[in-house]
């Protein structure tokens, strides 16, 4: 098991180094520079020039690229171009809101979702099921972006329940940041809930015809007990995958209701760097996040284990 | 300790009923003092050194800190800020200004001449008018502690203004601040201004406080210049980059301004209880950038036929909507500046004459080459315009490839005469002449132009305002002749202004001294 834990972190590394090329290739490769970005729009092309060989983006790229590896093994991400320090400090102070808005999505999907996936398949082909089906459809195809506006049009604008935008840290206060990440939350998890209430529908819909539910039933357990005893713990595989996969996918759409909310998290962080390119940042958010992909996959993999005890790890 | 908005907000309501009841109603319009005024940007400023940029974000935001030796009225003419007094002298070449006693920087310590002197060099040497402002001068010094001598090589028209312009402008930093920085952007940000810095936390925030001990001068306030008051506590900058976003915090309270609102949300801002709609007229012209050096608009003929094809109403219409944000004029400089604004030339702009278009191109032995337009949907009328140009211009033959991509893209791009043949942009409103990037030849488009460039000199030298006006009516002479860039149309810009926010004059610099809550 240990050794298995330590074989997948080891892993890490050389997708690390392919994500780290292919993040810093395909930045420097698109168009548009951070130095024309900071002179602005009247600034000559002189300006631009001097400015761009102040950051030391002059230099030929696979200079630039091995200059950005050696810092890499030192574990230094390297300079924000805009921010003024470390790239490592920059994703540290935006850790927190993004991680926040991400456990709080993933709260209302799963308490959403897993409900209403096992409902739905204990009342299969009823109204009730196709209700939630349609539900689920009409969830995933929002996008987020969207129920985030019309969250803000009614819930803010019209009812006045919550800010419109913005952030609230928790030095200020535990409650003031859950109200203010109550409707990106939702914007988010509601989306999320629609596809995990899906798979869990189906994985049930499967369990439920094997031959132990039907046993179980024939010794008489109680409804109840077959369905959220034995049948839900055999379905939670693929739905703890799903959980997992919607927990990454919630780390990206932050990106974009972090933009319509003013969040200042990870999103903005790397959106802004986008926007003005800002390389080592973005390509340091990028490493971050496909680590915590990765990272994330081999919870859910190890969860396998409490869910069924055949699954074993060499 | 800082609390919360919220609670602010509430404070301040509460504070407000309170005070409304007990004040008589004549006394409330007296300016109030206290209050935080969050302001919703449309970004991120790139630096905080004035110097070192031409972006606008940047200027509005830390001119409240900064200040120059002179600003504007409110009719764009540079009136004295630091500066006390001038005297001119050896015909026109030697500039002695005076500076006024008494100013003090943010770190406590009195504004000097080698402070002025130490900031003005950097500025001449960094900022793109600065250097175009420097091939004039021989030199600066410090007489006395409160003297300043400017030496130039020739006679100067525009030296006041070129001292007074906010964007990339000359402000003062202390000499410490310009020495620990030489070239790099400066790692305080101090100056003069009604406001101090206090913070910059990228995505949430720039903060500024009221500057206590801020010198205000004694004369009215007349546009930017005059006494400037810090009515406010607090001023918080914060970055929205969503436009919806803006306009809705501004309707439920979260901001007290918005910038850059859609000019087709002026209708529904009317229909705002709380709000008022800050029109800023004019914001600048919008305008297709002819590469003259390189490609198939470097051919006259081309260009002309490009001019000659367009018809400017539903262009303008396509990108702006409402009537109430567009103007059809040929001016390189505004109606709004009676003593600049110019027809010379006009009779070539807005021609709608395909026809003249299609002979055009035809001497021209244009053979279909696709014309490389560069622009963005990051400013959706950059982009409209373009498109509906487009449809134009190939109904005359002309075949256009309109490469849509983001504003840092465009930006770069432009740079490089081989990469594009038009691009889009806009030519914000620009007080002097001498300093227009419209007639600018270094700028990307590179139009320089034989008899263009003289007159830009001789403008540039000459003080007499008359023969000024005349210069810069040959100047748009030779833009529409020689087809310089092609103009558009002048657009205005919407800001959304709550009702509580009193003395606000919707302007592209946007000043916030003298501003107040109510």
């Amino acid at each position: 098991m240990k050794t298995y834990i330590a074989r997948r972190l080891l892993a890490l590394l050389p997708v690390a180094l392919v994500v780290a090329t292919v993040a810093f290739v395909l930045m420097h490769l698109a168009p548009g520079d951070p130095a024309s970005v900071i002179a602005g729009p009247d600034a000559s092309a002189d300006d631009v020039q001097r400015i761009t060989r102040q950051l030391g983006l002059d230099a030929p790229l696979p200079v630039q690229l091995v200059r950005w590896y050696g810092r890499l093994v030192r574990g230094d991400l390297g300079n924000s171009i805009f921010l003024r320090k470390p790239v490592t400090e920059a994703i540290i102070d935006r850790v927190e809101p993004t991680l926040l808005l991400t456990l709080f999505a993933t709260l209302i999907s799963v308490s959403f979702g897993v409900p209403a996936g096992v409902i739905s398949a204990r009342h299969h082909i009823t109204a009730t099921d196709q209700a939630f089906m349609v539900a689920a459809l009409l969830g995933v195809s929002i996008p987020n972006f969207l129920l985030g506006l019309l969250f803000i049009l009614f819930f803010s604008v019209w009812l006045g329940w919550f800010p419109v935008a913005g952030y609230s840290p928790l030095e200020y206060g535990y409650l003031k940041t859950l109200r203010s990440l109550v409707m990106p939350a939702f914007a988010l998890g509601i989306v999320q809930s629609a596809l995990i209430a899906r798979v869990v529908r189906s994985s049930m819909l499967d369990v439920l015809r094997e031959q132990f539910i039907t046993a179980g039933r024939a010794k008489g357990l109680a409804e109840r007990a077959v369905v959220y005893k034995h049948a839900l713990k055999n379905a939670m595989i693929p739905t703890v995958t799903i959980i997992g996969i919607s927990f990454a996918i919630l780390i990206s759409g932050a990106v974009v209701v972090e933009q319509v909310f003013n969040i200042p998290g990870l999103g903005r962080l790397i959106i802004s760097a986008v926007l003005r390119r800002d390389y080592p940042v973005i390509q340091g958010v990028v490493l971050c996040i496909a680590g915590l992909y990765m990272l994330i996959n081999l919870a859910v993999d190890l969860s396998y284990i409490l869910f069924d005890p055949r699954v074993r790890y060499q | 300790m800082r609390r919360a908005p919220g609670v602010v907000s509430a404070v301040l309501a509460l504070a407000l009923l309170l005070a409304a009841a007990a004040v008589p109603a004549t006394a409330q319009e007296q300016p109030r003092m206290g209050g935080v005024l969050k302001v919703a940007m449309i970004g991120e400023p790139p630096t905080l050194d004035l110097h070192k940029t031409t972006a606008v974000i940047v200027q509005q935001i830390t001119w409240h800190v900064y200040e120059t030796l002179y600003t504007y009225d409110k009719n764009y003419t540079a009136i004295p800020l630091l500066a006390e007094s001038h005297a001119v002298s050896d015909k026109g070449r030697t500039y002695t200004f005076k500076l006024r006693h008494g100013v003090k920087f943010h770190n406590g310590k009195e504004l000097a001449a080698a402070d002025v002197v130490a900031s003005l060099q950097r500025w001449g040497r960094l900022a793109t008018p600065g250097k175009q402002f420097w091939k004039n001068v021989e030199g600066v010094e410090a007489k006395d502690p409160h003297t300043v001598v400017m030496f130039l090589k020739d006679t100067s028209g525009a030296l006041f203004m070129g001292l007074a312009r906010p964007n990339n402008g000359a402000v003062i930093y202390p000499k410490e601040v310009v020495d620990a920085a030489g070239d790099n952007d400066v790692k305080e940000i101090i100056g003069t201004g009604p406001y101090r810095f206090v913070e910059h936390k990228p995505d949430r925030h720039v903060k500024l406080v009221r500057f206590k001990e801020y010198a205000a001068r004694s004369d009215a306030p007349d546009g930017f210049g005059g006494k400037r008051m810090a009515y406010l506590d607090e001023i918080l900058f914060v970055p929205v980059p969503d436009v919806a976003v803006r306009l809705a915090g501004v309707e439920t309270g979260e901001y007290q301004l918005g910038m850059q609102i859609q000019q087709d949300q002026l209708d529904r801002i009317k229909t705002m209880p709380g709000l008022v709609a800050g029109i800023i007229k004019p914001e600048g012209w919008s305008t297709a950038v002819l590469n003259h050096k390189q490609g198939v608009m470097s051919d006259k003929r081309v260009r002309q036929a490009f001019q000659a094809a367009l018809d400017m109403e539903p262009i303008m219409a396509a990108g702006f909507g409402n009537k109430a944000f567009y103007r059809l004029d040929p001016g390189m400089s505004f109606p709004e500046q009676p003593q600049w604004h110019s027809t010379a030339g006009g009779e070539l702009y807005n021609q709608k004459n395909p026809g003249k278009a299609k002979k055009l191109l035809q001497e021209a032995g244009y053979n279909g080459t696709p014309v490389r337009w560069i622009t963005t949907k990051e400013y959706q009328w950059m982009f409209k315009n373009a498109l509906v140009a487009k449809q134009q211009l190939e109904a005359t033959g002309f075949k256009i490839d309109l490469q849509v991509v983001d504003w840092a893209t465009l930006v770069q791009r432009r740079n490089k005469p081989e990469a594009w043949d038009v691009f889009s942009t806009g030519i914000t409103f620009n007080p002097e002449p001498a300093f227009s990037t419209a007639a600018a030849c270094g700028w990307p488009g590179w139009w320089c132009h034989e008899d263009k460039e003289q007159w830009m000199a001789a403008m540039a030298r000459e003080t007499d305002v008359r023969k000024r006006k005349a210069m810069w009516d040959k100047v748009q002479q030779i833009f529409y002749e020689d087809v310089g860039r092609v103009k558009l149309g002048d657009f205005f810009g919407l800001t959304a202004v709550r009702k509580e926010v009193h003395g606000f004059r919707p302007t592209n610099e946007m000043n916030l001294w003298n501003v107040w809550l109510k």
